[in-house]
């Protein structure tokens, strides 16, 4: 007879964000189904769905739904940074754990919520460390107006300018609007030599293509002298982009294709894997302890984890590689591959990967 | 003036509770050690450790002079107080010790990172004017010996503006400020005596 243990799943189905949290529901759905037909496993999980619509003010209601009326205490869910910190005090109230599948912006380390997918030491500061020479450092930053945006351009700002690099702007637009114009204009005048993309959805795919457009007319503005670099784009947003798409540039820990362990499945894109290894890793830590079902995270890191768990139990992230990779002819091919490299939520442990402040590349 | 954060050094920086054993000590050492610090801590005696500490949090509920080996707000680290009790005393004894930055308890998930950089942006803040207070204080102090000094040189037969020009520039050629230079020209003009002032070199 198999332990039944729900679990939560709480993704957003419709709104500016749908594509993102379909792959992470799919992974999700998956790894449960995978879990279930398991028969070496003691475990079932019955999935328990709320769907917030894209509605940021019912990520807290749909969250304490799940914790009061079901006996679910984890819930994979969340995209966007806005919504997990919705959700947390809830977590803290309820007893819950939240396991987020998206990339974030750093600097939170909650006892109450396991980072699956990458922060700024596994993905920005890479793919600047990287860029940064093949490109030069004159920067154009671009994001939509919330925390992820403006902690990821912040971040970079810090960096370029302790390469010595230039920031020629920053712009944001609020969430879904469409008025690209003014950034487009300003980075045809100032002629950048790469663009960081932090915008979200329709902004995104309205810029990229104005975007595209532009490299029509001006080949400075083309992918092999000014591309547009991105620490959250994944293959699950390339059929919104189309065409534009060819020559993006992006930093993840997974891109379709790339070789896993034998036995993982091949994902669609890093949101899917992310959500998939949430389920897996909760799976493992519940798996064969009776009475795990209500414990708590610092409990079940503290005295489940064996050799295979990649999570720390001090930050709650996950040690991940760190792959860039560039859109051609609709993939993602991977053009840079780093070792794996443990989350470092408030860049205090990873010392070499920063620049020194202050130093300067003489030339 | 827009002032930008350090985020780079605090991993491997030491952290002192001053607190004795409770569940909000457990919440405040599971962040700091998420934010990459060496936790470590002590009640009611911080012993000689509480020098080397770079962070101390202290217990603003039962805290008491006697356990900080410096005089109220002389901290040589950034304080933030662990406050229960919300009683004006004690918000007042907090202040009083020095306290940059608070956490209410008990002590949750979250606040800790926001304490540590406010913390230490203060302690930067009020040792940089300290020390711009002393270093005025102690010019305030010299006026006497300024007055005294261009008085001397004056009765050298210049007038006083040119005696303290003069002053500025025996300044500027040792490279010390106006009050050392003072203290300088009466050392030499009044214990040689009024007449050994044809000796000093223009």
């Amino acid at each position: 007879m198999k332990r039944r243990i729900e679990i939560g799943l709480l993704f957003s189905r419709t709104g500016s964000y749908a594509l993102l949290s379909q792959a992470c529901r799919d992974g999700a759905l998956a790894a449960i189904a995978a879990v279930n037909a398991d028969a070496g496993s003691d475990i079932t999980f019955v999935p328990v769905e709320r769907d917030p619509g894209g509605n940021i003010d019912l990520y807290g209601p749909y969250c304490e739904e799940i914790l009061r009326d079901t006996s679910a205490r984890h819930v994979i869910g969340c995209i966007t940074s806005w919504s997990r910190k919705e959700v947390i005090p809830t977590l803290e109230k309820a007893g819950g754990t939240l396991w987020y599948p998206a990339p974030y912006e750093g600097f939170e380390s909650s006892d109450r919520v396991v980072y699956m997918h990458a922060c700024p030491n596994q993905h920005l500061l890479p793919l600047l460390d990287w860029a940064l020479p093949r490109y030069g450092r004159r920067a154009y930053l671009t994001g939509s107006n919330y925390i992820w945006g403006w902690e990821i351009n912040r971040l970079a700002r810090e960096t370029v300018m302790a390469a010595a690099g230039e920031v020629l702007g920053e712009r944001y637009l609020p969430i879904g609007s469409p008025d690209i114009g003014r950034m487009i204009e300003e980075i045809r005048i100032t002629r950048p030599d790469f663009i960081l993309n932090s915008l979200i959805g329709r902004s995104q795919y309205r810029f990229l293509a104005a975007y595209h457009q532009l490299g029509q007319s001006d080949p400075h503005f083309r992918p092999a002298i000014c591309p547009v670099l991105s620490c959250n784009l994944t293959e699950c947003e390339l059929p919104a982009i189309g065409a534009a798409a060819e020559g993006l540039i992006a930093a993840g820990p997974y891109f379709r294709g790339v070789a896993g362990p034998a036995e993982a499945p091949a994902f669609g894109s890093s949101f899917e894997a992310a959500a998939h290894d949430a389920v897996t890793e909760l799976a493992r830590l519940l798996a064969h302890r009776p009475g795990t079902e209500t414990a708590g995270l610092t409990e079940l890191l503290g005295t489940g984890r064996d050799a295979a768990c990649t999570i720390d139990p001090e930050t709650h992230h996950r040690t991940l590689p760190v792959l860039i990779a560039q859109s051609r002819g609709g993939v993602f091919e991977v053009i840079e591959r780093r070792a794996e490299v443990a989350g470092d939520p408030y860049l205090s442990r990873s010392g070499p990967a920063r620049p020194a402040p202050g130093l300067r590349v003489v030339s | 003036m827009k002032r930008r954060i350090r985020i780079q050094n605090l991993g491997g920086a030491g952290a002192l509770i001053l607190h004795r054993p409770h569940p909000s000590v457990q919440n405040l050492a599971r962040q700091l050690t998420a934010i990459g610090l060496a936790v470590s801590t002590a009640w009611p005696d911080p012993g000689p450790d509480i020098l080397a500490a770079d962070f101390l949090f202290f217990d603003a509920d039962m805290g008491h002079d006697a356990q900080f080996p410096w005089e109220p707000g002389g901290s040589p680290m950034p304080m933030i107080a662990l406050i229960g009790s919300e009683a004006p005393g004690r918000v007042e004894w907090a202040l009083g010790i020095g306290a940059h930055a608070q956490i209410l308890k008990p002590v949750g998930d979250s606040g800790v990172y926001s304490a540590l950089l406010i913390a230490r942006d203060a302690f930067d803040a009020r040792r940089e004017l300290s020390a711009r207070i002393a270093d005025l204080q102690a010019r305030l102090d010299d006026r006497k010996s300024v007055v005294q000094a261009v008085t001397l040189l004056a009765s050298r037969g210049m007038t006083e503006a040119d005696a303290y020009d003069e002053l500025r520039q025996m300044a500027m050629r040792w490279r010390i400020t106006v009050e050392a230079a003072a203290h300088r020209v009466i050392a030499r003009l009044a214990e040689g005596g009024e007449g050994d002032g044809r000796r000093h070199s223009r």
